[in-house]
Order: structure tokens, then sequence, then C-alpha cells
């Protein structure tokens, strides 16, 4: 058949589909135009590419159960999609698929402060739920770099965490409840207002679960009280080793922190060019920022043991801050960090990978020489607290072959993480860029009981396919070779 | 000797002691008689020494479709719907190693028939512990306590089991050994498995290794009871809630459980703080501070006395005897927090006495003990209770005459048919604690 006949042919069997998805949601909520496709090509993971055939932006749980048994009737696989901030690739299109897009589902439908927890539309940004609670003393606790932008949805499909994670947990610590809309297009109830339902852990299996499972339309979150003292440490160390020990120095004296960050020198110069925030000194090998909070005589009590132990450690200068805006502006450069490593060089490619603790010395030593060894420099930010990782290499897309390298050294690395006994990932999911990595993790038995709870949820396997898992098609050296092949000299950004 | 114990013992060897049926002993006899619906035989027990012998037993069985329980110490074997036609009965008793303690890390690697409370022992010398205190303290295993998902009034600070459980590994139904999650406190590769196994009550695989966050031992400890009317009690709980106080318990008790503590008759409120000595101190006097405007009596308790209440609560509460060893109705239930002190008092009215209720007043999750005599349209109103306050009451331990006609579980929700699904994932011929478990899974 002629490649003409075939676009004809294609056209032909989308025309009477989209009609029933406008008269199920709407023309306005509809978009097929290619150009209008355009915005949807891609999540934060800039480098893999791919249009759907339609996007579509529901308002409702019923109509994204109608878009849902739309897909489920006519086999068409189906991508749900938040505020496109993933960086694993979770919401990248399927070729000739629907995206579902919670985009217009911004609604905070209740808050009941009295019992702590408040429910939303998948497509709230996560920063607005603290804003909505916040001036009744409360907040919510996960709070990625990403919050002022991505969704609860977002969220709950990746498991997001934060730099407040050491202490409160993760996304999955924080969510009660979910109406879910299955890949059969049914709506379920999954958990509720009050925690541990009879029956299993359904909110505890979806969260994390990467969309694969279906679409999450209404969200019950646990809202916590806002500590009393909040009080930010900074300290600049010789080396990131010194560094890490005062992490560990401070963990076996029995504190624990809400979160520990750590930047490398790289990372201080990358930010003190973009941001100068004047509190990092340029010429520490790394500095540490721990926030202790709680009662105030506690946190008191605490900064003084933590301030004495990174002074033990080799520390140069501490600076602590109790006020809000000071506070802000210490943590102002580590959360800058990221945009700061895209000044540092055309492209940078962010990492994200979890070793234990005790290991983050080791680990960091042979990123290190990985860096000499390709040539790739590579700038440190990390949770130190819970040995979360996150290399970002720098390199120049545009020249051609060099993405494919740079996703060799990010491999390297998740190699090296696993042979420190920690994990693949630990927030940013597995989705499209490290399902061919999960072998290094699991056996072919662990994976293939996990597709049971993927078989129980999608059986025709049509939401979010080919992602979390290796599939032959995506992962075979043969396919991996022409993947690399199809991004060569891509601009990637 | 039956034929089942005789080709175990064959296929087995000295990777597991199986023992027939006419030689149980008297602890699995009663935990048996307690789980399995009455006339039902009893099964032949299977300890294997080894994850190979666990997993092996569970191949043959497979192959041979014979179903099974499977249990830790069998505690809570009684929990769950009444089982039926099981041929064999699988205890990780003997699967008690300590497998990694990454003192640094905060994590621990065990066996699944490890006791908690011979895990803790091994933590306290390095100033650690699991925060975990569920039924059953000295009998409980690690694998037991995450397939009932199991816990107490720690769940204030810090959670309950799919809270701190990190990783596992366990036997499927068709006897392959498989792992999910990590070594390390943050992970997100892979479905959260570990969450569907907690609370699965044996029905999904048998869970052989669970690694867990662990928490390092508080300096001090201090627990307060504030006890008066109802109402006082209902605005301490929203003034200590409302303020930035960070107790790592807090409970709401019925009257009779209270003046089991205080011999006063009145409902109570328990908080205890963990923390250095002087946040323990300052917090314990800001808590008396909010209460006794309320005019409700204040106590404190330190040292003994504090491992004392909390005992004889959990005593009172959970029972000191597995398997209904004093014939109380043990449940399980939810409510939203903001009705709490109403269904405490409602306990008291309604429920013939002594009835006493705990209820953790964050969560809204809580403990019953009922005398034996309760009828079933008695805890039908407490059940309609929690379920109108989005809730659910679930039986734990009854008599088979209770449990049978009420449902134990009492689920309410609409996802029964995915739990199906996974169930039939898992165990396409059902023979894992076939019908143990919710909707008769
Ligand atoms: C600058 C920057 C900083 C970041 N910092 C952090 C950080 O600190 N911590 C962290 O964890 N992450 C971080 N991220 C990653 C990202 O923001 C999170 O993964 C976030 O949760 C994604 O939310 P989103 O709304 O953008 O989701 P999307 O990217 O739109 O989608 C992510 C996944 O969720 C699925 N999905 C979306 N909505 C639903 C739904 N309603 N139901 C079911 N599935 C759904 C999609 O199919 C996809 O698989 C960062 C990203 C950027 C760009």
């Amino acid at each position: 058949m002629l490649l003409k006949d075939l676009l004809v042919g294609r056209r032909d069997r989308w025309q009477p589909i989209i009609r029933e998805f406008e008269r199920a949601l709407g023309k306005a909520s509809v978009i097929r135009r290619r150009d209008e496709l355009l915005t949807y090509e891609c999540d934060g993971l800039a480098a893999y590419r791919q249009r759907p055939a339609l996007v579509v932006l529901p308002r409702t749980t019923e109509e994204v159960a109608a878009a849902v048994r739309l897909c489920d009737q006519h086999d068409l696989p189906w991508v749900a999609r938040g505020a496109g901030t993933g960086l694993s690739g979770g919401a990248l299109p399927v070729e000739d698929g629907v995206l579902i897009v919670t985009a217009k589902m911004k609604r905070i439908l209740h808050v009941d402060c009295e019992n702590q927890r408040l429910v939303v539309q998948p497509g709230v940004i996560n920063n607005w739920v603290t804003q909505a609670v916040s001036d009744r003393g409360f907040y919510y606790a996960p709070d990625p770099s990403s919050q002022s932008v991505c969704s609860i949805g977002g969220n709950v499909a990746e498991n997001s965490g934060g730099v407040h994670c050491l202490k409160y947990g993760v996304t999955t610590n924080h969510v009660l409840g979910l109406k879910v809309v299955t890949p059969d297009g049914t709506v379920v109830e999954l958990g509720g207002a009050v925690p541990e339902q009879p029956g299993y852990d359904l909110p505890g299996l979806f969260v994390g679960s990467e969309g694969t499972l279906g679409i999450a339309t209404e969200i019950t979150l646990r809202i916590l009280k806002t500590p009393e003292a909040i009080c930010v440490l900074l300290a600049d160390f010789p080396d990131i080793e010194a560094a890490g020990n005062a992490v560990m120095a401070t963990i076996a004296a029995g504190i624990v922190p809400a979160g520990m960050e750590i930047m490398d020198n790289l990372s201080i110069n990358a930010v003190e060019d973009i941001v100068a925030t004047g509190c990092y000194p340029r010429d520490a090998g790394a500095i540490l920022l721990v926030e202790l909070d709680g009662i105030a005589i506690e946190v008191t009590e605490n900064i003084a043991k933590v301030a004495a132990i990174c002074r033990q450690n080799g520390s140069r200068e501490i600076t602590t801050a109790t006020d809000a805006e000071t506070r802000l502006k210490l943590w102002k450069g580590r959360k800058a960090a990221f945009a700061a490593a895209g000044h540092l060089s055309p492209d940078y490619f962010v990492q994200d990978g979890v070793v234990p603790r005790t290991q983050l010395a080791r680990v960091l030593r042979e990123i290190e020489a990985l860096s000499e060894r390709s040539g790739f420099r590579i700038a440190n930010v990390f949770h130190a607290g819970d040995g979360n990782l996150h290399p970002l290499i720098l390199y120049n897309g545009s020249v051609p072959g060099e993405f494919a390298q740079v996703e060799a050294v990010g491999g390297e690395i998740l190699r090296l993480c696993v042979e420190a006994g920690g994990s693949i990932s630990g927030e940013h999911g597995i989705g499209a860029d490290k399902n061919c990595y999960m072998p290094q993790m699991f056996s072919a038995t662990d994976l293939e009981t996990m597709q049971y709870v993927r078989a129980a949820f999608n059986p025709k396997g049509l939401a979010n396919p080919g992602k979390l898992f290796p599939t032959p098609r995506t992962c075979g050296e043969a396919a991996n070779a022409q993947k690399s092949a199809q991004f060569k000299g891509v601009a990637l950004f | 000797m039956n034929a089942i114990a005789t080709s175990l013992r064959d296929r087995l060897g000295n990777e597991a002691e199986v023992v027939p049926p006419e030689q149980l002993d008297a602890t699995w006899q009663s935990s048996l008689q307690a789980a399995l619906a009455p006339g039902e035989p009893l099964p032949t027990l299977v300890l294997p020494q080894t994850e190979a012998g666990l997993a092996a037993a569970i191949a043959l069985a497979h192959a041979q479709q014979w179903p099974m329980l499977l249990s830790g110490n069998g505690s809570k074997l009684s929990w769950g719907a009444p089982a039926r036609g099981i041929q064999l009965l699988l205890s990780t008793q003997r699967l008690n190693q300590l497998l990694d303690h990454a003192v640094g890390d905060l994590t621990v690697t065990a066996a699944a028939g490890l006791k908690l409370a011979d895990l803790q022992a091994i933590l306290q010398p390095t100033g650690q512990f699991l925060p975990l205190d569920p039924a059953y303290p000295a009998d409980a295993t690690l694998g037991g306590i995450v397939a009932t998902a199991d816990a107490g009034s720690w769940r204030q600070r810090y959670g309950s089991p799919r809270d701190l459980l990190l990783g596992l590994s366990f036997v499927r139904a068709d006897g392959a050994i498989a792992k999910a999650g990590g070594r390390v406190v943050k992970n997100v590769a892979g479905y959260d498995l570990m969450k569907l196994f907690t609370g699965s009550y044996g029905s999904l695989g048998a869970i052989t290794q669970l690694t867990f966050r662990t928490y390092p031992l508080p300096a001090a400890a201090t627990t307060a009871l504030a006890s008066g009317p109802p109402e006082a009690i209902a605005a301490a709980r929203t003034a200590l809630l409302q303020s930035a106080l960070t107790p790592t318990r807090i409970d709401l008790l019925s009257v009779s459980l209270a003046q089991a503590l205080t011999e006063q008759a009145q409902p109570g409120l328990l908080v205890r703080y963990q923390s250095s000595p002087a946040s323990v101190a300052e917090q314990v006097q800001r808590l008396r501070q909010l209460t006794e405007p309320l005019g409700l009596s204040f106590h404190t308790y330190t040292a003994e006395a504090e491992t004392e209440v909390w005992s004889r609560l959990q005593a009172r509460v959970r029972g000191t005897q597995p398997a209904a060893g004093d014939g109380a109705i043990r449940c399980k239930i939810g409510l939203l927090p903001s009705a709490a002190i109403a269904f405490l008092n409602d306990l008291t009215t309604l429920a013939s006495q002594p009835s006493v209720g705990q209820i953790h007043a964050s969560s809204g999750v809580g403990y019953l003990s009922l005398p034996a005599e309760t009828e079933a349209a008695v805890i039908t109103k407490l059940r309609r209770t929690c379920e109108a306050q989005q809730g659910y009451l679930t039986l734990l331990e009854a008599p088979p005459a209770l449990k049978q006609p009420l449902d134990p579980w009492g689920y309410t929700g609409n996802a029964i048919a995915v739990m199906r699904q996974l169930k039939h994932q898992f165990d396409p011929q059902n023979l894992l604690s076939p019908g143990r478990c919710v909707g008769g899974i």
C-alpha cells in the first residue's frame, strides 16, 4: 500500500471516532489539529516525542469515563496527562492513540480541616493544596521542586517526593482515597476518607502506578498541621564526602530532619551565576542544607546538635535561619538548581537513582570517575537524607550522537545505584525512559508478577502501553539502536 | 499418617517439619479451631526451615490442588472469614532470621517469621526500633503483622505497616519466589506490591522476607490522660489537633476503657509524647494548659507506670490471649475522627457492658472489644454508625455464629471486582487462604 493510502485510511478511521468524542465531551474539549497537538508531544523528558492522534480535555469523572469507554470500544491505546512535567516520559503519547489531559479538572472539591483531609480533582496544582488550607494552619507535605506547576494526578501516578520527604514521607503516605476510571471505563472508589478500609490496599497499589492502571479523577489527601518552628541550616564543606558524613552523623544522633540536601561545587557555582543568592560559598566543595521543624524547643536543641556535627565534619561556615524570608533565601539556590544547570550547558539530562545513605560517598566518587572517563560534566544536587541522587549530566544536544552517549552515562549511573543496593528511581518514575533498566533490579519472575497487577486492571493493555515494563519492541538490542538513531540530531529542548 | 503428610515429607525431607493433623499440639489446634468453619477437619501443618522449603511446599500444594492457610505463629488465624476445605497450614515460624540491619541507613531486613518482640530486642542496643504496636506483641511475627495490616496507637506519628514497609519477597501460588520494592527508603521502581500484600491475609502469596524502615528511639517519654465529660474531651481533641504539639500517640477512650485505667467513669484522651526530655516536659505542660480550662482531670505517667498504662490498655482492647482466649468479640473500626467521641458514647449506651473502645484521634482507626454475648443486631448498629461516617467495622475475633450471618469484613465500597481480578491473577486456582479475605476472596 502507498503511504498516501495509509494516511487516508488512517484519517478515515479516525473521523467517526472523533465525532463520538466530540459528542461525549463537547467540541471544545477535543483537540485534533496538528499544530495544536504539538504542545502535547512530550512531557518533561523532551528527548522523547510522539504526536497523539487526538487530545481530549474532560472536566468531570463522567467525561473521563466516557472518553475511556470510547477508547475501550475502539481498542484505542490512551495515555493520561497532568501538567506534563514528568521526567521519565510517563505522559509520552502513543502513536495513533488518545491523550487524556486533566488540565480542565482543577477544582478543590471539599476541604475538611476538622478531619485533616481534602478532596481534589487531579488537575489541581500541587501547591494550591497548601494554599487552600494554610490560613487555617495546615499544609500538604509532599513538595516536589516542580510544585508550582505539577498536578496532584501526576504526583499520584509517580508517587512524587520532595525535600520534606525524609520526615513526612512521599505522596503515597498522604493519599487516603481515589476515585478512578479503570481502563474499561468503570468508576471505582479505592480507599476513602478513612484509612485502612477492609480488603486490599488499592490506593497504595494505585499510587506510583504511572497511569497504567487507570485515571484518578478525585483524590482524597491528608493534610498536616503547620509546625510551630522551622529552622534551616546551611553549612559548607571541603568536599562532598565530608557533607555526606555530616548527614550520617545527624541520623546516627537520632535526629530526623524534615529534609537534608547536598549540592556539589559545580551546582553551587551554577546557582550563584544565575540567582546570585550570595549564601553559597563558591569555593566550597559542597554545601549541606538541613531543615528541622517541630516544637520550638526541640528545633533549637537539634539545630545546635546539627551545627556541632557539621563543624566536627569540617564545615567552615554555618548559617541558620528561622524567619521565613531568610529561610527562603537559603533554599532559593537549591530550588533553582535544575534551572541553573540549564545555563551551564546547552542541555542537561537529570538522572534519578537511589543508594543506601551509607553508600553515598562511594557512589559519588564513582560518578565522578565516570564523568572523567566519559568527558561529560556531571553536577550533583541530591536528597542526601534518603540517598536519592539527581546527577545532572551536561551535554550539547546539537552534537550528533551526544544524547545517545549521555543516555549511556545515565544508564551507567543506574547500574552503580543498583550495585550499591539501591534503586533505579527514587521519585521520577520508570515511564518510557527506564523500562529497559527494570531487569537490573527485578528478575523475570518479579516482573511477571508485577504484570499480574496490570492484567487485573488493564487486561487489554490500552492504558499507557509500553511504559514501566520492558517490552521486546523497545528494549531489544536492535530496537535500542534504532531509538537513538531516530532521535539523532533532533533539537532536544 | 495421611497421604498429604507423607508426600510432603517425601518431597521436603529436612527442608521442613511436617505435622499430620492428629499430632498437632494444643496451641495450633486452638488457633485452627478459631480459624476454620465449624466441623472442618484439621489440616496438616508444614513448618519450612528455609524459604526454598516453603516454596517447595507451595509448589507441591499447587500441583496437587491443596488449599492452604498461611500463617506465622497463628496468633491472628482467627481473623477474617472462617476457612473451609483447608488441607495445609503453612507456618513461617522457623523462618525467623535477621537478614540485615543497615544501622546507618535505618533499614532492617528480616525473614517473615521473626517475632516483632525479638526484632525490637535486636534493634534496641543500636538505639533504634520499628514503631509498630500491633496485637499480641509477644507472639506476632513480622509477616503476620503485614499480612493483617495490624498496628496500634503509633499510627499517629509513624503510620501503619504500609508506611514502614520498603520491600518484600514472597512465594507465589505456583511456588515461584518473587520480590518487589527494595532496601532503600525511597524507591518508585515497579508496582508497590508492599501495599498490595499489606492486609492481604495470605490470599495473594506467602511473605518470606521484609524490609522496614526503622526509627531512632526517642530519649524520653511521658503519657498524659485527660478525662472528663464527652463534650470537653471532644473540645480537647480539637484543640490538641489544632495545636503544633507533636505526640506519637493520641487515643480517644470509651468510658469503660478510661475507667479501667483511672477508676473514673468518664471518657478519656490518652496522649503520648516521645522526644528529648525538655521537649516532652514542655509538651506535657502545654497539653495540661489546653485541657484544664475545659474542666478535664489530668494525670501523667512516666517510666514503668507509662509502660503499664499502655499494656493495660492493649490487653483490655486487643486481648492477651490469641484466638479469642477470653471469648471477647474484637473489631477493627474506622470512621471520620470528628465522629469518634459520639461513637464511643453510643458504644456505652448501645452495647452491653463491659464494651470498650479506643479510636486513634487523627486517623479515625480504632478497636473495640465487646462481650461474647453481644447480639448481631448491636454489632450491625455500630457498623451502620461507622458507615454513616464514611468508615467500616470489621469483626476480627468473633464466634462463627456471628461471623457467618454478619460478614466479618464489612466492606462497602465498589471495588470488589478489582480485588477479585487481582486475586484471580495472583492465585487463579484459589488455593491461598481461600474465602478468608474480603468478599469471599
Ligand atoms: C523542574 C522540575 C523539578 C522536578 N522536581 C521533582 C521533585 O522534586 N520530586 C519529584 O518527585 N518529581 C519532580 N519532578 C517531576 C514531576 O514534576 C513529577 O513527576 C510530577 O508528579 C508530574 O506531574 P505532572 O502533573 O506534570 O504529570 P505528567 O507529567 O503529566 O504525568 C506523569 C505521569 O502521570 C500519569 N498521570 C497524570 N495524571 C494522571 C491521573 N489523573 N491519573 C493517572 N495517571 C495520571 C501520566 O500518564 C504519566 O505517566 C520535577 C520536574 C521538573 C520539570
